[in-house]
């Protein structure tokens, strides 16, 4: 056999080449394994929370001397489990990246950056706000983030300052999923009780790649103890291959699916009466409305068969109350479709034919913590501003039930081009990657008077912006108490220093306690870290000291299931939602066509669809080597396409095609798999850095965002971001 | 003395690569180098498409071919069964990449030596686990004694029947898949 063989040639070969480095390395490297015994005994083990995306997993870091090495898991933390995703060990490197921002920075021209001390940058930030200020107000100032956990002391210093324009990358990512369980349940996030389910669906949700450490182990347990789970997506996912089941399903439709599902169940009887009864709310408008939303109907809109979706509702039904569709994140459910709201609104209900709330195998509402406070002296009340944003956020004649604090950053560049928005803040976030159109997004930052990042490197944003103050990288900064690792019991848990700062950086809380003085709001930040930290944990007994040398600390107050309660206007599960009729919006779910279709008449025409890598978090890890290693070695930037349209294109596996549409154009390389629905392509979210002081990542593979158009859906506002249409075509050679 | 092996439920696996950034940190590699790898398989065409993740690392072999031609006696199996290579006396020929038939260790460019899967059996010694089977967020790996019948990794291969890849080969490998 060939591989198990060696050529005589290749051996000389092999060893010429392996004698020269050994020579080599004696000089370089002499007796490594002896330094490596001796830098164990400086072996330090610090627990923190891993920065790598919103899940905020808590892990313990090992150090040996000043160096980090590696990271292990918390068993006990609800959020991870003691497991740590590809991510979470890669971004250990990355305070070493060469690409860090090393003092803060003042830009002095296009791409050109002078350090400046602390003082100075505080001093001429604080001159320039408080000129904009008087100018044009404080409603021109905005905070853009994707919060942290000091969220909250970020929104006080905007609002200290006066303005009620504090963004998050909702509209980019979750708000009507959000807004949808809110308006049917009273609560935006229901948890799952994976563990004891016995079905679930899982609508273009793909917890195997928006990684989710805690579910993905749950869900390995039920797997074991003989649960059934299916996945229905456009495109066969990283969940898929592990679930038993795959459906595809033609993109924007899965509305239909739900509705034909909820008809099913209640045609045939198959809801849980009992919970229908007690707990609910405007069933029978439910019942009427989705008569006509037959299983044949369904099969029309969305390709599944009628026998697949028929088999789907008897399956949740047989399992009922241990069987959910699973509450949804980015996906389909997500910021992704016109008819997402309605998505959100129809999965819910169905939930609610299954009466699986507050039960085993169910949905959930996880125990909450709430953190003690400073004592108002020291923590005076910000004054009262209005209940809406710049953008229309929360007001009555625009987005009234899009809260204020989540807005719609994709609607800041608009609003700086029209003079609305003067001065910004950007923390945690990087819009001119991450909200669509990147032209018009830099149009409206050039725009401003004022933009400050608190970025760790030079992202495309804080390339743009007047004034960089970079913070100290997770692994080298002090933090506030979190409450996310609450999942089925109280817990809180704390992000601390694992090293020393390698720069002049520093933590967010000390900069926003340091930049309050020089704006003018100082006595809003009258207090220290430490002494908001202790405040914070005064309630439960525990000192600071003892969560530091934990990382997170169990309180008790398991879930139990029992009653549901549901925090909705009616006090009940609300078929019928009682603050859409208010509004005068359709109140039941009803089909919504998407806003746009693929031509099928063309055979360039294609919708774009996009989603996440399970090593990659928006466009903010493919600078670190360790992760950008995978994607490169599993050719991973590729766009996926069908092969009979493929085949139409005259496109093989691994030719380069071009995308192209109003927005932008692009190149990439196809991925043709019988994985992904005829009518779209997948494009991976991860890529398309075009930030030229990102060395790493620059250059590499596409973004979605280059091809949406800045859309605003017509009741939460936001940006819809599978509503592309593209045209691909093999790139001529 | 336990004679260590890893099962792996190829099923569960999801190919999120945590299992090899565990492992370079945990074993001190560069970006570019790696232990272990996750090939996918895709088969099939809708509705019966199917993608397959395939965990794979070194198969620490009863029948070692890399031992067997290791000039220099570099590579050995370690009272725990495991295959290891002694930076000291391997040379760097790479006849033992060669002899590998799964193809699964790299070159050690630093120091110019043959690298491969340990099995962390620095951590293993200790009581620890080794860094792909603990980060694994669906419990892909189970790691343990083969010759303990009680064992959780035992118990798996005489419930599932898994299989090490390739066993006509009759390298007898102590990593054991079960892949449907």
């Amino acid at each position: 056999m060939d591989n198990s063989g060696i050529t005589r040639r290749k051996f000389i070969i092999g060893s010429a080449i392996g004698g020269a480095s050994l020579v080599a390395s004696n000089y370089l490297n002499l007796e490594s394994w002896a330094t490596t015994e001796e830098s164990t005994q400086d072996l330090k083990v610090t627990p923190t929370l891993c920065d790598g995306c919103g899940n905020w997993c808590a892990i313990k870091v090992y150090t040996r001397g000043k160096r980090i090495w590696k990271a292990e898991g918390i068993p006990i933390a609800g959020n991870n489990l003691g497991r740590i995703c590809a991510k979470g060990h890669g971004l250990l490197h990355e305070v070493y990246n060469k690409d860090r921002i090393k003092s803060p920075l003042k830009r002095t021209g296009p791409n050109k950056f002078e350090p400046i001390s602390w003082e100075q940058a505080y001093r001429e930030i604080g001159q320039r706000v408080q000129e904009i200020k008087k100018e044009h107000g404080p409603e021109s100032f905005f905070w853009l983030q994707f919060p942290e956990g000091n969220a909250g002391l970020c929104s006080r210093f905007m609002n200290a300052l006066g303005s009620p324009n504090v963004f998050s990358h909702a509209t980019t990512c979750f708000l009507p999923r959000n807004i949808g369980w809110w308006l049917t349940i009273g609560s935006a996030k229901p948890e799952h009780d994976l563990e004891h389910t016995r079905f679930a669906i899982f609508l273009g949700r793909n917890i195997a790649a928006g990684l989710r450490l805690r579910a993905l182990s749950d869900l390995s347990k039920a797997k074991d103890r003989g649960a059934r789970f299916v996945v229905v997506d456009p495109r066969f996912s990283e969940l898929a291959s592990f679930a038993h089941q795959y459906v595809q399903i033609r993109p924007g439709t899965d509305l239909a699916l739900m509705l034909a599902i909820a008809n099913t169940l209640i045609a045939e009887k198959l809801y849980q009466k009992d919970f229908v009864d007690k707990y609910s709310q405007g069933f029978d408008e439910l019942a009427q409305k989705v008569k006509g939303y037959t299983t044949e109907w369904a099969e029309q809109k969305t390709g599944i068969p009628r026998g697949v979706i028929g088999k789907l509702a008897h399956d949740l039904a047989e399992s009922a109350p241990q069987a959910f569709i699973h509450r949804g994140y980015h996906g389909a459910l997500g910021t992704q479709y016109k008819n997402s709201l309605q998505l959100v609104r129809a999965v819910a209900c169905v939930n609610g034919l299954l009466g699986n709330f507050n039960q085993r195998g169910g949905m959930f509402f996880h125990p909450e913590v709430k953190l003690g406070r400073l004592d108002p002296q020291k923590f005076p009340k910000t004054p009262e501003l209005g209940d809406s944003m710049v953008d229309g956020s929360g007001a009555s004649d625009r987005y009234p039930i899009t809260p204020v604090g989540l807005g719609l950053s994709q609607a800041i560049p608009e609003l700086a081009l029209e003079g609305k928005l003067k001065a910004g803040f950007v923390y945690h976030n990087n819009p001119l990657r991450t909200c669509p159109n990147p032209a018009r997004v830099i149009e409206g930052y050039r725009k401003l008077d004022l933009l400050v990042s608190f970025d760790y490197i030079l992202s495309e944003t804080a390339s743009l912006a007047h004034y960089i103050l970079p913070e100290s990288y997770y692994l080298e900064r002090d933090d506030v108490v979190h409450t996310n690792h609450c999942f089925n019991s109280k817990q809180v848990a704390i992000r601390q220093a694992v090293i020393e700062p390698l720069y002049d950086t520093k933590p967010m809380v000390v900069i926003l306690i340091e930049l309050a003085k020089s704006l003018g709001i100082g006595n809003y930040f009258n207090f220290t870290l430490e002494e908001y930290n202790q405040a914070a944990l005064a309630p439960f007994g525990i000192t600071l000291e003892r969560l530091k040398q934990e990382g997170v600390i169990d309180l008790g107050g398991k879930w139990e299931p029992g009653p549901p309660q549901f925090k909705t206007p009616s006090g009940k599960f609300e078929f019928v939602s009682s603050t859409l009729q208010d509004l005068n919006l359709p109140a039941v779910p009803e089909w919504e066509e998407p806003l746009v279709v693929p031509d099928q008449s063309d055979i360039h025409s294609f919708r774009l669809i996009h989603g996440k890598q399970a090593h990659h978090t928006h466009a903010k890890t493919i600078n670190q080597e360790y992760l950008k290693e995978i994607s490169l070695l599993n050719d991973m930037t590729r766009v996926w396409i069908h092969p009979e349209r493929a085949k139409a294109l005259g496109i093989k596996d691994g030719d380069c095609m071009t995308i192209s549409n109003s927005v932008g154009k692009g190149r990439a390389r196809a991925l043709v798999t019988d994985g992904i629905h005829r009518d779209c392509v997948f494009l991976p979210s991860s890529y398309g850095v075009y930030s030229r002081n990102l060395r790493t990542a620059f250059g590499f593979g596409i973004s979605y965002n280059d091809f949406l158009p800045t859309y605003f859906d017509p009741v939460l506002g936001h940006c819809m971001s599978n509503e592309i249409i593209v045209r691909v075509e093999k790139t001529p050679a | 003395m336990p004679r260590y092996g890893i099962a792996i439920d190829s099923t569960k696996c999801i190919g999120c690569h945590s299992c090899r950034v565990a492992c370079q940190n945990q074993n001190e590699l560069h970006f570019d180098e790696t232990f272990n790898w996750i090939k996918s398989k895709d088969r099939g065409q809708y509705p019966s498409y199917g993608k397959e993740f395939i965990p794979l690392q070194c198969n620490h072999c009863e029948n070692a071919p890399c031992q067997r031609v290791c000039p220099t006696g570099a590579t050995y199996t370690s009272k725990e069964g495991v295959v290891l290579v002694n930076p000291k006396t391997c040379v760097g020929c790479k006849y033992c990449m060669e002899a590998c038939p799964y193809k699964m260790r790299i070159i050690d460019h630093r120091r110019g030596i043959v690298e491969k899967c340990r099995l962390c059996i620095e951590l293993v010694r200790e009581g620890g686990t080794p860094a792909c089977v603990t980060t694994c967020p669906t419990q892909v790996r189970i790691f343990g004694d083969l010759d303990d019948p009680n064992s959780a990794i035992s118990r798996f291969i005489a419930q599932t029947g898994a299989q090490p890849l390739r066993p006509d080969l009759g390298t007898v490998p102590k990593i054991f898949y079960k892949r449907s």
